[in-house]
Order: structure tokens, then C-alpha cells, then sequence
């Protein structure tokens, strides 16, 4: 009795969780006429690799693709480069801590959309709006991403003891040459986890991306174009493409989850 | 000890990106919001005015209230039942682990246009609906309640597992004696939930109730993809539309300041809430 509900709660969990999953895989494999039909099938009647083939043969997705792998890559340094530094200085002085972390907070609160607007406005005048190289979308995503990676990073250096540091100075290293040559390697686990985070932030992110990027369009919003003009097929495609790399990112990260690592980092 | 200038020069790219991108365009959209776009006279008031004589900012606003109350306890209740459940030792249980936080590991835009296929009138709940003999329903007619609905469960869907985490690592804080002591005194199953586990809880829950809160503040893809600008408005949309369909930049600079405030106000408790989570 009490095994059957248990049971029936799994198998109720598992239809509501990959069934919209599947959903998005059969319409990718299916011909766009079957995908239109009604009523709709639940398993593609002949199988086809046609939309991938369109897709890909897309100016919209090699572009897209461009724009998403060029703004990812470009905010994962930025944001690193901006965030270590702090992190190690909040990690050692509790006095900056406090006050750095309710900014961050708020930073991380604060919607994206209020943001966006005055953003667009500015990145106009700035020759920066709906730039072909993303270069106003990447600065958006570094503001984005920048507590995620402050929350994870000072994690990880608050778990290296600072006396590692004074031990190496001992020996005759820089302040600097102690944390490049103790903190960082140690640290190494963290630093590689808020990579993948702050990559994964910036592929998933669509607010931004739909404002400051109209017709030079990342992933994101190209999905949201592709379904808006009902292209099921492509649109379909193109979901399933963008899954892969979320779903790797995401197990290569799930250690880091299940030890707390991202704790406070909202994901 | 490091140098005060030391600590400086290392907070100051952090800083300065804070500044040119979060503060300098915030202070930008206060001008914008309080100046006149025609005479360009300020400050004026003239903007709010003018979103306050639309009917459809005041639907957004009603929304932006609403939807947050909903969905956060739409995903409270969920997500309890659910690290309810699987805290317990069973076998299995790993795997169900996995499947509840998998909607969480998917792009937010896959998720919308997804789940926009299953809700559209010839899509795939109609379906399933018409394949067990009952009539189809119009999931996404703009404002309607069932819409309304639609747009909470679809957020559910996607973000549950963040409130299913911080709840399921408050429960494996809880030690199994003091269930067991309960249990010795004669208290039921449900006695033991009320008196003993939920209030051990707490500060779990308010943790991910906090959180959830000001991240469905923010509402804004979901009912846009799901409903567009006019089918369950919210502030969020409510500006994209002003800025995108009107170029009424100083409309929704003053739209998106209403939904700034109210973000900002209710993320105070969150930071006093800080150590728990």
C-alpha cells in the first residue's frame, strides 16, 4: 500500500518532469508539417535530422552561435578578473566583507529589466547597442554575473587558511606571490566552479540579451524570435541544441552543489 | 596586514563596475523618470501620470503583486512535499533527487518555449485533454484567470528545485533523534511535521521564501513568452513594452522604478536574513 503511493509519486514526478523534455526532443526529430498538425503526436511518425539540417545551415544560427560562445567566453574572464581580487580581500577582512556583500546583494536583487532600459538608452549614445561583437551585452553580463562568482569565490578562499599565506611570505615570497603561488592553486576547485557558473549565467540569460541585442540576437532571444514566428521545427532544434551545454555545465558542477559550494549563489 | 591603498586598488575594478553599470544607469533612469521627454523640463511628474492613466500598467502592477504570492507558495508547498520525501532513506531515491532539480538545469527561454507548445490552444495539454474525452481549453487567453494560473505553474515548474534544495539541507540539519524522541512520546506523523520538523525549519524556509521573493519580483519571460506584453502584464513587461513597442524611454524608465523600489525594499530582510543561507 504504502510502497504503491510511493510508486505511483515517482512515476507522477518523473511524467511532469521529462515530459515537456520529450516534448522539445520529438518536435526537433519531426517534419515541421507533422510538428503543425492536429492533433499533435506523441512520437515522431518519421524521424528526420531535416530542422537540424536547416538550422545549422542558418546565417541566424552561426551568427547566434558566435554571439552567445564570444559574450560567454568574454564575460567568464571579465567577471573573474573583477571579482578575485575582491573576494580575497572580503575573505581576509571581515570590516570590507559586510559591506561589500550587501552591495552584491542588491546588485544580485535588482531587476534586470529597470536596468536594462536605462542601459539601452546609454549604450546607444555610447555606439554600444546592438553591437555586432556583443561588446554592450558582455559589460551587462560581467554586472550580472559578478555576485555569483564574488558569493562562490570567497567560499573557496575562505577555505584556505590565511596562515598558508604568511608561511609562504616567510619564505621570502610577495603578498602577491603568496596568493598567486598558494591561494590560487588551492582555490583552484572554486575559481573552475564559478567559471562554469558565470559561463552558464550568460548562455541561459535572455533579458539582457532581447534589449541590448535586437537584431544581432545570441542564442537566447533567437530562440524566442524562431518561436514567436512559429517555426516549431527549428525552434524546437535549436532548444535542444542550447540544452547540451547547460545540462554538461550543470553535472560538471553538481559536486560543487551537493558540497554547499554555491550556497547563497541563488542557483 | 595589508595597506589600506592595497585593499583599494584590489576593490576598485569590482567597484567601478558596480558604479558605471549598476549605479550611474540607476541614477540615469531616476532623471529620465522625473523629465518631461517633450520640454525636457524637470523635475516633473509627469511620467507617472502618464503610465498611471493606463490601464494596463495598473493590471501590471496588480500582477507583480500577486503572481509573487502565488508562485512562492505554489513552490513552498511543492517543494516541502517534495524534500519531505525524498529525506527519507529509501532506495531510488537518488535518481528522484536528480529528476526534481533537472527543471532548474534548463535555460529559462527552453523552458518558455517548451512549455509554450504544450499551453498553446492546439497544443499538446489540449491533447491529452481531448485523448481522455474532455474538451479543450484556452490555457493562454489574455487575462483570463486560467492564464494567470498557467503563468504561476510554468515559474513553478522551472524554479521549485531552488526552494527543494535550501529545504532538503534544512532537513539533513535536523538530527534523526529529536524525530525519534517524539516518536517515543506518542506523537503522530503529522503532530511530529507541525510541532517538531517545521519549526526546526524555519530558518530554512524563510531562506528560500526570501529568495524566491525577490527573484519572482523580477517576473518578467514567463508571462511575456507565455502571454505577451498584453496577456498577463507585469512592471517588468509593462517597461519592455513602453521602451520596445513606443520608444517611450522616460515611461518606462518610470514603470521599471516602481518595480526597482519594490525589489530593493523587500531584499532588506533578505540581507538582515544573510547568515542562513
Amino acid at each position: 500500500m504504502r510502497r504503491g503511493l510511493g510508486a505511483t509519486a515517482a512515476l507522477l514526478l518523473a511524467a511532469a518532469v521529462l515530459l515537456p523534455l520529450w516534448l522539445v526532443v520529438k518536435q526537433a526529430v519531426t517534419p515541421e508539417a507533422e510538428s503543425v498538425a492536429w492533433p499533435p503526436t506523441w512520437w515522431p511518425a518519421a524521424p528526420t535530422l531535416a530542422n537540424f539540417r536547416l538550422l545549422l545551415a542558418s546565417v541566424e544560427l552561426a551568427s547566434g552561435l558566435r554571439l552567445s560562445l564570444l559574450v560567454g567566453g568574454l564575460t567568464v574572464l571579465s567577471t573573474l578578473a573583477v571579482s578575485f581580487p575582491a573576494a580575497w580581500v572580503a575573505a581576509r577582512r571581515p570590516a570590507v566583507d559586510r559591506p561589500l556583500d550587501a552591495l552584491l546583494l542588491l546588485a544580485r536583487v535588482f531587476p534586470a529589466i529597470a536596468l536594462a532600459v536605462p542601459l539601452a538608452v546609454l549604450f546607444v549614445q555610447l555606439g554600444l547597442y546592438n553591437d555586432p561583437g556583443g561588446r554592450g551585452l558582455w559589460l551587462a553580463h560581467t554586472l550580472l554575473a559578478t555576485p555569483f562568482a564574488f558569493f562562490i569565490l570567497r567560499a573557496g578562499i575562505r577555505r584556505v587558511p590565511s596562515e598558508l599565506e604568511d608561511a609562504a611570505q616567510l619564505d621570502g615570497a610577495s603578498r602577491a606571490g603568496a596568493v598567486w603561488r598558494v591561494t590560487v592553486p588551492l582555490a583552484a576547485p572554486s575559481i573552475a566552479a564559478a567559471a562554469l557558473l558565470v559561463f552558464l549565467v550568460s548562455w541561459d540569460e535572455f533579458a539582457y540579451a532581447l534589449v541590448l541585442q535586437v537584431t544581432n540576437r545570441p542564442l537566447p532571444p533567437l530562440l524566442y524570435y524562431f518561436a514567436a514566428f512559429s517555426y516549431p521545427g527549428a525552434a524546437s532544434a535549436l532548444a535542444a541544441l542550447m540544452l547540451l551545454p547547460a545540462l554538461l555545465i550543470v553535472a560538471l558542477l553538481a559536486p560543487a552543489i551537493r558540497a554547499g559550494g554555491l550556497r547563497g549563489s541563488g542557483r | 596586514m595589508m595597506r589600506r591603498a592595497a585593499c583599494w586598488a584590489l576593490l576598485a575594478p569590482l567597484i567601478a563596475v558596480q558604479g558605471l553599470l549598476l549605479v550611474y544607469p540607476v541614477a540615469y533612469a531616476v532623471r529620465l523618470a522625473f523629465t518631461d521627454p517633450l520640454t525636457g523640463a524637470a523635475p516633473t511628474l509627469r511620467n507617472y501620470a502618464q503610465i498611471a492613466s493606463d490601464p494596463l500598467f495598473w493590471r501590471a502592477a496588480r500582477n507583480n503583486a500577486l503572481l509573487p504570492l502565488a508562485s512562492v507558495a505554489v513552490e513552498l508547498l511543492v517543494g516541502l512535499t517534495l524534500a519531505l520525501w525524498l529525506s527519507r532513506r529509501f532506495r531510488g531515491r537518488g535518481a528522484l533527487r536528480l529528476l526534481v532539480v533537472l527543471p532548474f538545469a534548463l535555460p529559462e527561454i527552453v523552458v518558455l518555449t517548451m512549455m509554450r507548445y504544450v499551453f498553446l490552444p492546439r497544443g499538446y495539454a489540449n491533447a491529452a485533454l481531448l485523448a481522455v474525452g474532455l474538451p479543450a481549453v484556452d490555457w493562454l487567453v489574455p487575462g483570463s484567470p486560467l492564464a494567470w494560473l498557467t503563468v504561476v505553474l510554468v515559474d513553478a515548474w522551472h524554479v521549485t528545485p531552488v526552494v527543494f534544495l535550501v529545504l532538503l539541507a534544512g532537513l539533513a540539519g535536523i538530527p534523526d533523534e529529536v524525530g525519534e524522541a517524539a516518536r517515543l512520546d506518542g506523537a503522530g506523523a503529522a503532530a511530529r511535521l507541525w510541532y517538531v520538523t517545521l519549526p526546526l525549519l524555519r530558518p530554512a524556509l524563510l531562506a528560500a521564501l526570501l529568495l524566491r521573493g525577490v527573484d519572482a519580483l523580477r517576473l518578467f519571460a514567463t508571462p511575456l513568452v507565455l502571454t505577451g506584453v498584453e496577456g498577463v502584464p507585469v512592471l517588468s513587461s509593462y517597461a519592455y513594452h513602453q521602451w520596445a513597442d513606443y520608444g517611450n524611454d522616460a515611461a518606462a524608465a518610470a514603470a521599471a522604478s516602481v518595480l526597482a523600489v519594490g525589489s530593493v525594499a523587500l531584499s532588506l530582510p533578505l540581507l538582515r536574513q544573510r547568515e542562513g543561507w
